[in-house]
């Protein structure tokens, strides 16, 4: 059964420029989803219409059987503890301890007075050192964040999402202002929280060799169209083209690996 | 070969083109720049050249003031001051200070929440500072002086008119501290279902609390200052009020510098202190 779909999805900033338009796919739950594209093709802002941090102007967006966009104020809170968003620039409170920050994810659960206070409760600060854990950052965990290298940042960004207990788990382009060598480790790490805790995943790229090897499925937007969906092994060249509007020996992509393996 | 080309290209751009264009080209705004200096300085040579000051023997002015200024602060006495009295008078201009400071700042922190444009709505955003620069814009002493119809000079007029110009001032220091916080933060926690006061308290003042504490502490010794000046023009006792009396009361000018030097202590006293306590809690945040 699909746990998100989209069906014509439309979104318009104003009447001359157009975001989105009439975008539909649906995802299953447990799968890892790759959306490529050019800057500015709309990927940002199809994953932020998803968990209506910017609202729709068109088509219906069906979340875990309900209807996104219908939802009042407060089940839409509800909704959006089930969907975790890890984002490139990581969005931590600098100033805060790793824990703080981890804790946050669990806000979304809590009653004003006691978020404002900051009282969480044994168990909740128990799986939130569990997560720290498993994402190998018991070192840090009383650290404040402004001490972390990019690669921790994106750890504890990850650690923040996966409190949530989340269905789904939305990521805007993770690993685009980090090294080769922390990438890596973020995205092994998000797959790996993919297949073993059955999160689903939709993670937005500009590394195409990087979609290619992680995910089970790719989309490809362009002009906030989707112009591909299907699996990684469909992705050829001539597509990457349809894609990216260029011949892929322009681009910096490695489609040597693939073949390889 | 392209890279080598462009190179080139740069070499030429430098040795002709560059030559006679002005860094910065004369344009409307350095214009009326420009011209409003001149004015300025005409303006000022004209007012000092026909000044009218031939009624003003000059030198013995000079030398009047420097003598009172030798009696003033050389040989600071007074007969009628104990300092028991003294220290008790500026323990009440410290009381006023302390008072107006935590009233502005609790008000303050409130209006700075609404007032930031990254928590609220632009439009309240906009009207609270308007609002506020308006009340920064009339000094505190007038505020006191029109609180005072109602309230009656004294210490209840002071504390309204100072509370009033200290929320104002600290409305606008505090909104700009939030606004520094990354909008990408709010939208972060937003995403995960907090709401807004779960977001101002975890996030948006955790990360600008010392901003918050030393705009406080110096409006705290901006205060202190503003006090001194109220005891002696609003009557609201303490200090201020006795500096008033010595000087404009009993034309004791020694008293007046035993005075000036009590203030300038305690006010030195207190710039120390706070500091030290603003180091102690940045430590512990």
């Amino acid at each position: 059964m699909a746990l998100l779909e989209l069906r014509n999805v439309t979104k318009c900033y104003n009447s001359a420029s157009t975001a989105l338009s009439d975008v539909s796919f649906s995802v299953r739950e447990g799968e890892f989803v790759s959306v490529i594209g050019p800057s500015g093709a709309g990927k940002s802002t199809m994953l932020r219409c998803i968990n209506r941090m910017i609202e729709v102007t068109g088509g219906e967006i069906y979340f875990d059987g309900v209807i996104v966009s219908k939802l009042n104020k407060r089940d839409l809170r509800k909704l959006r503890t089930k969907i975790g968003m890890i984002f490139q620039h990581y969005n931590l409170v600098d100033r805060l301890t790793v824990i703080e920050n981890v804790l946050h994810g669990r806000l979304g659960y809590k009653s004003t007075l006691a978020g404002v206070l900051g009282r969480y409760s044994q168990e909740e600060k128990g799986q939130a050192f569990r997560i720290i854990k498993f994402l190998g950052l018991n070192e840090q965990v009383y650290s404040r964040c402004d001490q972390l290298s990019g690669g921790q940042k994106q750890r504890v960004g990850i650690a923040r999402a996966l409190v949530q207990n989340p269905k789904m788990i939305l990521c805007d382009e993770p690993i685009a202002s980090l090294d080769p060598n922390a990438s890596k480790i973020i995205m092994d790490h998000l797959r790996n929280v993919s297949t073993g805790m059955g999160i689903t995943m939709i993670v937005n790229l500009h590394q195409v060799n990087v979609a290619l090897k992680y995910s089970d499925r790719i989309i490809g937007v362009n002009k906030g169209k989707v112009v591909f969906d299907g699996s990684p092994a469909e992705l050829t060249p001539e597509r990457i083209y349809d894609i990216y509007g260029s011949e892929s020996g322009d681009l910096i992509v490695d489609l040597g690996e693939r073949n390889a393996s | 070969m392209q890279i080598e080309e462009s190179i080139k290209g740069w070499g030429q751009l430098s040795s002709d083109e560059i030559a006679d264009t002005p860094v910065r080209p004369l344009n409307r705004s350095s214009f009326a720049m420009r011209i409003i200096l001149l004015i300025l300085s005409v303006l000022t040579i004209y007012a000092l050249s026909t000044i009218d000051y031939n009624s003003v023997d000059i030198k013995k002015a000079v030398s009047d003031t420097l003598s009172n200024f030798k009696t003033m602060f050389l040989q600071p006495y007074s007969h009628r001051f104990s300092l028991p009295d003294a220290f008790y008078g500026v323990v009440v201009t410290m009381g006023l200070a302390f008072l107006t400071t935590l009233f502005g700042g609790i008000i303050a922190l409130f209006l700075g929440l609404l007032a930031a444009q990254n928590l609220g709505l632009k439009q309240v955003a906009n009207i609270i500072k308007v609002f506020v620069a308006f009340i920064r814009a009339v000094p505190t002493i007038l505020w006191v002086l029109i609180f005072a119809v109602s309230a009656g000079l004294g210490s209840a007029a002071a504390v309204i008119g100072m509370t009033f110009h200290s929320v104002s001032y600290l409305t606008k220091a505090y909104s700009e501290s939030f606004e520094d916080l990354d909008r990408s933060v709010i939208e972060a926690l937003m995403a995960s279902g907090a709401n807004w006061w779960q977001i101002v308290f975890q996030a948006v003042i955790p990360s600008s609390v010392t901003y918050l504490l030393s705009w406080t502490f110096l409006r705290f010794e901006i205060n202190f200052a503003n006090a001194v000046a109220m005891g002696a023009a609003a009557g609201a006792a303490g200090i201020g009020f006795d500096l008033f009396m010595a000087s404009g009361f009993y034309f004791d000018l020694r008293e007046v510098g035993l005075i000036t030097y009590f203030i300038l202590a305690f006010a030195m006293a207190l710039e120390s202190l706070s500091t030290n306590m603003k180091g102690r809690l940045r430590k512990r945040i």
